[in-house]
């Protein structure tokens, strides 16, 4: 066996630790992750930026990770100690610029070899929106402990629970980490209390840390490598390599990053993904130190993580929780595998025209999504025409923040202008007979996926159809029941406020399931709601009424019928699909008032009276006017200012361009998206 | 005009002057340039801001009269060759306050317009030489000078003939120096005579407004124009509206005022021949016809505007600019328009729609369609659909707007402007 430290990359299995941070957001994940990507030399103070696994510039401003990166350092660890030196006492920086440099240079106040073994670290940032958990849970299948962040003042959250339980269901080992020692408002002492009485560790398995100065990182650093396990020995002898996630890069096409469980890989293997069962040439394999370098042998073993290039040109290729194996020596068996992300909130979006008059056609938005979907896999598109607004894409989402992300950075890197229709969730409805049936654009329904888990009670003679765009909805005659996605929402508050928790709960059709006493001050709350009633401004709601302390975290459990009815729109008498919504009966009335008061805000008065109206199948539950003007004229012309004069109608001009047609009423886009502000 | 004091401090210093603009048309002394047949003067100086005003005006507590009209005087002789030998046709001395210019400095002026244009058409009473006046400061020894200068019509700033609507504008003047003022400009000879009237005033009821109107006509007046009270950005008016210090009337008001006026000045041989002004036939403003009809018209003095041979600009308004930069006697100038076609098209429409007699179809269609393919068709489609709406009136070749359209006629010229240019440009 070659000398450790002389080849950094061939160390055996017992000095090898996978792991990732887990967080509730803002509890200083990202930090974290910078502070010891530092400590252990990879990147220099000085050049250490603010977040740096957080690469996106979308991220960066709203200080969330989208993708999982796995990144990999080195660190010299003796056995048992409790705490450890930093490489920065011994080494000069590490030079980028040359792979061959990526390993402890010669020390100056003392050999490496003096401070321990050399052991590899590989950890892996994650996502900490409610939205991404299956990207945390597919990064957790790739490692043996988590690191468990918990900021010292704000305590134990809802995402903070969800996510410790996803790495106790994975068997993780957890290390929990107080966070923000450093400020004035900490609470050391009782988060570790909540700790404690939320997942059962002792005071003495917290360590107490501050990503901001570096204090305890020596001792975190010690403890990863003390208390988290090696990875398994290989079972089997052939390669078995999890894909734990991937993205696209637009010079080398899909980079893989996979998990190595058993067996080798190396540069110039063929590969075969054995769920899809596409084979590939691995031309490139390397890791992240942050910055991207190949290894210079080309090889990984059993335990190891690193990024595969293999001129994989789509992320359609690509399947999370797929298996790689040799083509030559194939596995019998994958590795158990994951759950695909699932899309359960919709919406259009169509091409729009900017303030400034530019505007973005159809090819220029389908560019623009097509290129987004190579860089996530995880949102789904179709196209759709509406009257009002012509062609346009209904695209599907992991959740509402997903949803956000793609429409901002499909205007910000695709550089189109987008009206987005109002979100919905996907519902499963259940129609008698076996027919084809059609959606509103004469397209069939598609079934239900029979994998899914939600698929449950199809009678005999019945079939269960898959709708997430209000129009699509069949004649409400054939309709047997209309099931709609159910959630489990987990609440954490301060206790004053659980009385607006629990109404606030019930208003939105939920059902109290139990509490959970977190500490003198707290409680979580946990309830079943509609997924349909959560994307209705649930989030901004309980925000609001916990003044901002309280959290929350949701999942998708079942579906369930319910009272569902479709809501319509009327404007001047006609229909308009794109504002259309499936609601609860029973709350019919006040959402279709709600929406018809914000259109009226939007849409101008034109030279005739327009009434607004809410129906249900053709039944007028609320009801609006728009007034006509009477007068549109200035009265003076500016004794031969005709230019000023004409410029501000030209602008009125622009401004009428941007409008979409209903018949003959013209409505702004905002008033597409002013169904979007649910202030109720 | 409006006062644009916000210009951008680069634009300040690469201005250009109104010989490029001028000289970028066909010269004075080509074969065939039509001469310009009117004139614009602006005088800026006011004794007191009214709060509604937007106007280029000032307090001049430096007294700068007198170099004022001098360079007044230079700048019209720079611009008096672009009138070629031609008789000038309309004069309008606006402002400002130009009855606040005192009697010397008018001497000199009108003195200098007898010696560089030709006042013939005007003094033979084929014109019009026009004077807006502030009836505070109207004196005979002023209308007499007026009159021999070739004035031949006063426009007289009342806005309203009762002291708390006056007051809630921060307008000070006795109402009863209106009847004074026109008085003395009758005895003086000006023949013509026309009054301001603001509504839609806060506070002002349409009994209110009928009485102003009244007022007005007992006068004797032929020719009347009335401007509905309009908040514009950075007047003081505004600002008190933002500050909630009074309630701006109603729109509903506002309309049943517009009906009054029609109504009261109909029945009284006064008919609407624009948006804001009504008169007696043959009484109109010469003047404001030629912008409505886009004629050429020379502007002398700061923010007055200009366009001759397709191009519109505008001098620079501000009075210290203008008395301190001078390009051979041309004044600094600002938002210069070279001529378009479609912008000539819309402007077409947008001044001639506010217009009883409105627009001549043909011409404006053949226009359209050489300056935009295609929209010859999308006009008329537009036009037929107004009509069916009731705020077009087609005349065979003449469009007009209707009694219930010309309050619309913003908007009209927008979907027409909007037709002009078609779908997805
Ligand atoms: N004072 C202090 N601030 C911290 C510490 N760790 C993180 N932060 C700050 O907390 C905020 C959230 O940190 P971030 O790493 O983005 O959290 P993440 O959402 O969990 O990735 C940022 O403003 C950090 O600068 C710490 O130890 N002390
Ligand atoms: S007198 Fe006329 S120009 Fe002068 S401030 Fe009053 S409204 Fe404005
Ligand atoms: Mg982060």
């Amino acid at each position: 066996m070659p000398e450790p430290s002389s080849n950094p990359h061939a160390l055996p299995r017992q000095f090898i630790r996978n792991f990732s941070i887990i967080a509730h957001i803002d509890h200083g994940k990202s930090t974290l992750a910078d502070r010891l990507l530092q400590a252990t030399n990879a990147v220099s103070a000085r050049e250490a930026r603010e977040q740096i696994l957080d690469s996106m510039d979308i991220e960066r401003e709203r200080g969330i990770t989208i993708k999982a990166s796995a990144v990999t350092v080195f660190h010299h660890h003796k056995p048992g100690a409790k705490t450890d030196d930093l490489e920065t006492d011994y080494e000069a920086p590490i030079d980028d610029s040359n792979p061959d440099l990526h390993r402890p240079a010669p020390g100056r106040k003392a050999a490496p070899e003096d401070h321990g073994d050399l052991h590899m670290l590989n950890f892996i940032d994650t996502p900490g929106h409610v939205d991404f958990n299956y990207e945390v849970s597919r990064a957790l299948k790739a490692c043996e402990g988590a690191i468990l962040v918990v900021d010292a003042t704000q305590g134990v959250q809802a995402q903070t629970l969800v996510n410790a339980y996803l790495a106790i269901n994975e068997n993780l080992h957890i290390i929990p980490v107080i966070n923000k020692i450093d400020l004035p408002s900490a609470r050391t002492d009782e988060v570790a209390d909540e700790i404690e009485q939320t997942l059962g560790f002792t005071a003495e398995d917290c360590l107490l840390v501050s990503a901001k100065t570096g204090q305890g990182i020596k001792e975190l650093l010690a403890a990863i490598c003390e208390k988290f396990p090696a990875p398994r020995t290989q079972v089997v002898p052939q390669l078995r390599a999890l894909i734990f996630d991937a993205v696209y890069d637009d010079y080398r096409g899909v980079i893989v990053y996979a998990r190595v469980f058993d067996g080798k890989l190396k540069v110039g293997d063929k590969i075969r993904m054995m769920g899809i069962g596409r084979s590939f040439l691995v031309t490139e394999i390397g890791k992240m130190n942050p910055k991207p370098y190949r290894l210079p042998h080309g090889e990984i073993g059993p335990g190891e993580t690193a990024y595969i290039v293999a001129a994989i040109r789509s992320l359609k290729d690509v399947r999370i929780g797929d298996t790689i194996t040799l083509e030559q020596d194939p596995a019998t068996e994958a590795l158990p595998g994951y759950q695909p992300p699932r899309q359960m909130v919709f919406c259009d979006f169509y091409p729009a025209t900017s303030e400034e008059g530019e505007s973005t056609d159809f090819e220029d938005l389908r560019d623009a999504i097509e290129k987004l979907s190579l860089n996530d896999s995880s949102f789904t598109f179709a196209p759709v025409h509406s009257e009002a607004l012509g062609f346009g894409f209904r695209c599907g989402f992991l959740g509402l923040l997903h949803m956000d992300i793609i429409q901002e950075r499909l205007e910000r890197e695709g550089g189109v202008e987008i009206i987005q229709t109002a979100p919905t969730v996907s519902y499963h409805v259940l129609v008698r007979g076996k027919d084809t049936v059609t959606g509103a654009g004469g397209q069939a329904l598609r079934p239900v996926d029979p994998a899914s888990p939600f698929r449950t009670n199809v009678p005999d003679h019945f079939q269960l159809l898959e709708v997430h765009n209000p129009a699509d909805l069949p004649d409400m005659g054939h309709i047997e029941e209309i099931r709609e996605p159910l959630c489990r929402v987990e609440i954490m508050t301060p206790k004053e406020y659980i009385g607006d928790i629990m109404k606030l709960c019930l208003d939105r059709r939920g059902t109290y399931k139990s509490q959970q006493f977190i500490s003198a001050s707290r409680e979580m709350l946990q309830f079943e709601i509609p997924l349909a009633e959560i994307i209705y401004d649930f989030f901004d709601k309980m925000k609001g009424l916990t003044s901002g302390y309280g959290t929350m975290d949701y999942e998708v459990i079942s579906y369930k019928p319910d009272n569902l009815i479709k809501l319509d729109i009327l404007i001047n008498g006609d229909p308009v699909e794109a504002l259309a919504t499936i609601v609860h009966r029973d709350k019919a009335e006040f959402r279709g008032r709600g929406l018809i008061t914000r259109l009226k805000e939007q849409i101008p008065k034109h030279q005739f009276e327009i009434p607004l109206q809410a129906a249900i199948g053709g039944k007028v539950v609320a009801r609006e006017t728009i007034k006509a003007f009477r007068k549109n004229v200035l009265a003076k012309c500016y004794g031969g200012d005709v230019s000023r004069k004409r410029k501000l109608l030209e602008k009125q001009k622009e401004g009428k361009k941007r409008m979409k047609a209903v018949g003959s009423v013209t409505i702004p886009q905002e008033a597409f998206m002013a169904v979007l502000d649910q202030g109720d | 005009m409006r006062q644009d004091t916000a210009l951008p401090q680069a634009q300040q210093r690469h201005r250009t002057s109104a010989r490029e603009a001028l000289e970028a048309g066909p010269g004075p002394h080509s074969p065939g340039f039509p001469p310009v047949r009117s004139l614009y003067i602006h005088i800026p100086f006011c004794f007191h801001k009214c709060h509604y005003c937007d106007f280029y005006s000032l307090v001049d507590t430096r007294d700068r009269q007198e170099p004022f009209t001098d360079r007044l005087i230079r700048e019209l002789t720079a611009l008096s060759p672009w009138a070629g030998r031609a008789p000038l046709e309309t004069i309008f001395v606006g402002g400002g306050t130009p009855s606040l210019l005192r009697a010397e400095h008018w001497a000199r002026l009108l003195d200098a317009l007898a010696r560089l244009f030709d006042l013939s058409t005007i003094r033979a009473g084929r014109g019009e030489f026009t004077v807006e006046c502030n009836p505070e400061t109207v004196t005979p020894e002023l209308m007499d000078l007026l009159r021999k200068g070739g004035v031949d019509r006063v426009s007289i700033g009342a806005q309203s003939f009762q002291p708390g609507h006056l007051k809630t504008l921060e307008r000070w003047h006795d109402p009863a120096n209106v009847a004074r003022a026109l008085d003395l400009a009758r005895t003086a000879g000006i023949p013509r005579q026309s009054i301001d009237l603001i509504f839609a005033i806060p506070g002002q009821t349409p009994e209110d407004w009928r009485r102003d109107l009244s007022a007005a006509l007992d006068l004797g007046t032929e020719h009347l124009s009335c401007y509905s009270l309009t908040y514009e950005p950075g007047t003081a008016m505004t600002a008190r509206l933002r500050r909630g210090e009074f309630t701006p009337a109603e729109e509903e008001t506002e309309l049943q005022m517009h009906e009054v006026a029609l109504n009261l000045l109909r029945s009284r041989g006064l008919d609407r021949y624009e948006v804001s002004n009504f008169a007696r036939p043959g009484a109109e403003c010469r003047h404001n016809l030629a912008y409505w009809r886009q004629r050429d018209w020379l502007a002398a003095g700061p923010s007055a505007s200009a366009h001759v041979a397709g191009h519109r600009w505008k001098n620079f308004p501000r009075l210290d600019d203008y008395l301190s930069h001078s390009d051979d006697g041309f004044a600094p100038i600002t938002d210069h328009e070279l001529p378009d076609a479609v912008r000539a098209v819309s402007e077409r429409m947008m001044t001639g729609l506010r217009l009883r007699e409105g627009l001549s179809s043909p011409s404006l269609l053949r226009d359209a369609e050489a300056a935009r393919a295609g929209s010859s068709a999308r006009l008329q489609a537009a036009a037929m659909r107004l009509a069916g709406e009731g705020t077009l009136h087609i005349d065979g070749p003449v469009w007009s707007l209707t009694d219930r359209g010309i309050l619309l006629a913003d908007a009209i010229t927008v979907d027409l402007m909007a037709a002009l240019d078609g779908p997805g440009r």
